[in-house]
């Protein structure tokens, strides 16, 4: 009785020696179904590579984990690793939680070069790096082949600039009684980020190079907005509707994320096209871009976050990146695997659609990375909307919103 | 006032108190978990955020500056604010006495002898038990401008619809029709209660005296059911000042503001612009003005008590 109580004790000490040698490496995500599963498998084989490393990965649903993370910061009870929204960073890296990681990336000689250079602005906060971006997403156009042919265009030529975009808009209008392009007219980000697009394409910043105050209200900003009023109020070629309307076949082009290349063929009965969105003549390319970013959290002590920091390296390292890419159909933050020809190959053949979202990352912008973003957007969508409805003048929409947004940025 | 009924008379007092006082560890184990409960999740949270609205804090940063009456004093000063509490006041006001009139009409009708009663019931009543937000998805369909039945009955008519939820004059008009149609059950419910619990001889009694219908629904059902109007309008009001999840599912306090009702711009301050202090003191005024309101009710109507 006595020796096999001793040996019961003897036992557990060991068990628990040895759980408390291996590294143990909470990890909190919001990618569920599919990508959820991909992280799992990536995880099982970093695991059977490096022994003695568990990597316990806590899926949270996305619109909750700010707040978890928020609650967990605020009673020290953080996981040691953790992704986030690329928006929440400003927030994240002000809250003096996060590990900075700038030793270990020289240490490890990560070729941050070879990151785009959109993600890469988050996660800075005082000259230190805080985070890693781990997947991104852009926005393009698409448009539907069938009413391009029913209005006598060429379906396989999307249009180039803004021009072209009116133009075709208005011959689809006028020969099919079909909507011309779909707007995000419902306000809020998703309101503020498209008209962005529209923004950067015409040659206007959003706010000023140290983000200190509003810039949207400059005359390209106002030329871009104008052009948006236009085509709903003028030429009356885009409706002030729920979202919605180029899924079921009302409207002719759209513009819309790069997840879409997934969903799209599954949802629509016409065929698709493609391809980065237009912008005005004597303008540039731009897109707006979202994703993840992945961070260590202070509290952990040097082993731990090395560790961490090993498991990250090894995510974020071109092959795995590939097979991630591959795996989520999110695009790659990094040109080595946007150039990969096993990549370029899979996306040529899987998901032909998604090639001009792939080779728009080069000039996706970030969304300023400020603390105040989402009450700046809000601002910024309800004067958008204020001027699609016709209430106000592009100008006087973009002075009011800049008269808004200045006191945010101070 | 009828609260002196309630008092127990001095005597009583006395003699229970030896009693009463025997009692008392047991009570207290009794109220214990209930008291721990509504002390954790419901008294503390609510003092904490008194105590946050005193401060400017993002929630994450380690640094709260103590800011004193100025959230309330930029809440004051703040248009949207003004504008919260104007659509606030219209939705509450609007489905109050909407839901209330309905509510009455529906429970009349099915005082009456007919068939199939009890399946009318449960059709009314079942908004009441549908979850919010699956009512706000499938409501967000019906007012679609093009493929939205509402629509697509106003066209038969020969009338055009508006684009209900995208148009700033007519959201708040579709997010009031959803919040009465919730709400019309549960006052048909309540009101049919109290009709049969009129006794049946008053009625008698005005049809010898050669009163019409309307003489006696407008002379004893109405004053009988003033207790009942009472308690439903102090509920609705309560309840639909703090409407949140059919704004947020339906327009998400769009167009330009126009269905941006109290509890949706707390939850913007709080959670989508992480202004934690500011948020609280938004949550205060809320209360402070509920409670205004229903102590201006129970003025008014001195509990609903002898309204006639």
């Amino acid at each position: 009785m006595k020796a096999s109580w001793l040996k019961a004790i003897v036992i557990t000490t060991v068990v628990l020696l040895g759980l408390s040698m291996a590294q143990k490496l909470t990890f909190w995500h919001y990618w569920d179904g599919a990508n959820g599963q991909v992280l799992q498998g990536l995880i099982e084989r970093y695991q059977k590579e490096h022994p003695g490393v568990t990597i316990e990965a806590v899926f949270v649903p996305g619109g909750e984990l700010l707040t978890k993370l928020q609650t967990a910061i605020t009673a020290k009870q953080t996981p040691i690793m953790a992704i986030s929204d690329l928006v929440a960073m400003p927030l994240l890296t002000q809250s003096g939680s996060l590990a900075p990681l700038d030793d270990f990336i020289r240490q490890s000689n990560l070729n941050l070069a070879d990151y785009f250079p959109g993600p890469l602005v988050y996660g800075m906060y005082q000259g230190k790096r805080y985070s890693l971006p781990v997947s991104a997403s852009d926005l393009g156009l698409f448009w539907n082949k069938n009413l391009f042919r029913q209005a006598g265009l060429d379906p396989n030529r999307p249009p180039r600039n803004w021009d072209e975009l009116l133009r075709y808009a208005k011959q689809i209008k006028e020969k099919t009684g079909k909507w011309g392009i779909e707007l995000f007219t419902q306000g809020g980000e998703g309101t503020t980020w498209q008209t962005q697009v529209y923004f950067w394409g015409a040659g206007a910043e959003f706010l000023n190079a140290n983000n200190t105050a509003p810039a949207f209200n400059s005359p390209q900003g106002v030329r871009a907005l104008q052009f948006l009023v236009d085509l709903a109020q003028k030429d009356k070629v885009a409706p002030i509707a729920p979202w919605g309307l180029f899924g079921r076949g009302e409207a002719a082009m759209v513009m819309d994320g790069s997840w879409m290349t997934q969903f799209f063929p599954q949802q629509v009965n016409f065929e698709l096209g493609s391809a980065p969105f237009p912008y005005p003549a004597g303008g540039r390319p731009a897109t707006n871009m979202g994703g993840e970013q992945i961070f260590i959290f202070q509290n952990a002590d040097a082993a731990t976050a090395k560790a961490a920091w090993d498991f990250i390296n090894w995510f974020s390292s071109t092959p795995v990146q590939v097979e991630w890419d591959r795996g989520t159909g999110f695009l790659p933050v990094r040109r080595s695997v946007a150039n990969d020809p096993a990549y370029r190959a899979w996306v040529s053949n899987a998901r032909p659609l998604m090639r001009p979202f792939v080779d728009s990352m080069a000039f996706a912008r970030p969304r300023p990375p400020v603390a105040r973003y989402p009450q700046i957007s809000d601002i910024f969508a309800k004067y958008v909307q204020e001027a699609l409805l016709g209430r106000l003048s592009p100008k006087d929409a973009l002075e009011r919103a800049a008269q808004e947004v200045a006191p945010l940025l101070r | 006032m009828n609260g002196v009924r309630l008092q127990p008379t001095s005597t009583a007092v006395h003699r229970g108190w030896r009693r009463t006082l025997g009692e008392l560890p047991s009570a207290l184990l009794f109220l214990l978990p209930t008291v721990a409960v509504l002390g954790t999740f419901n008294f503390y949270p609510a003092l904490y955020s008194l105590y946050l609205s005193l401060f400017e804090w993002n929630g994450l940063s380690p640094h709260r500056e103590f800011v004193g009456l100025a959230n309330y004093t930029r809440l004051l000063a703040s248009g949207e604010f003004w504008n919260s509490l104007r659509v606030t006041l219209l939705y509450a006001g609007g489905v109050t006495l909407l839901a209330l009139a309905l509510g009455l009409l529906v429970a009349v009708l099915l005082n009456q002898p007919i068939r199939g009663q009890a399946l009318y019931r449960v059709l009314y009543f079942l908004p009441v038990i549908t979850p919010t937000v699956a009512s706000g998805v499938v409501w967000k369909y019906l007012f679609d401008p093009t493929q939205g039945v509402v629509n697509r009955g106003l066209a038969e008519v020969g009338l055009e619809g508006p684009s209900w939820l995208s148009d700033p004059s007519w959201a708040l008009v579709a997010v009031i029709v959803v919040g009465v149609w919730k709400r019309v059950g549960f006052n048909m419910v309540v009101y049919l209660a109290a009709l049969q619990g009129i006794p049946k001889t008053y009625y008698e009694a005005a049809q010898l005296d050669g009163a019409d219908s309307w003489q006696q629904f407008r002379h004893i059902t109405l004053p009988l059911l003033a207790p009942t109007t009472f308690f439903l309008v102090v509920t609705a009001l309560i309840d639909a000042f703090q409407v949140f999840d059919l704004v947020y599912v339906m327009t998400s306090g769009g167009p330009l503001g126009s269905t941006d009702v109290l509890g949706y711009y707390l939850y913007r301050q709080g959670f989508r612009y992480s202004e934690l202090g500011f948020a609280s003191a938004v949550a205060y005024v809320m209360f402070a003005l509920i409670f205004l309101v229903t102590v201006i009710q129970f003025r008014l109507t001195r509990g609903g008590q002898d309204d006639a």
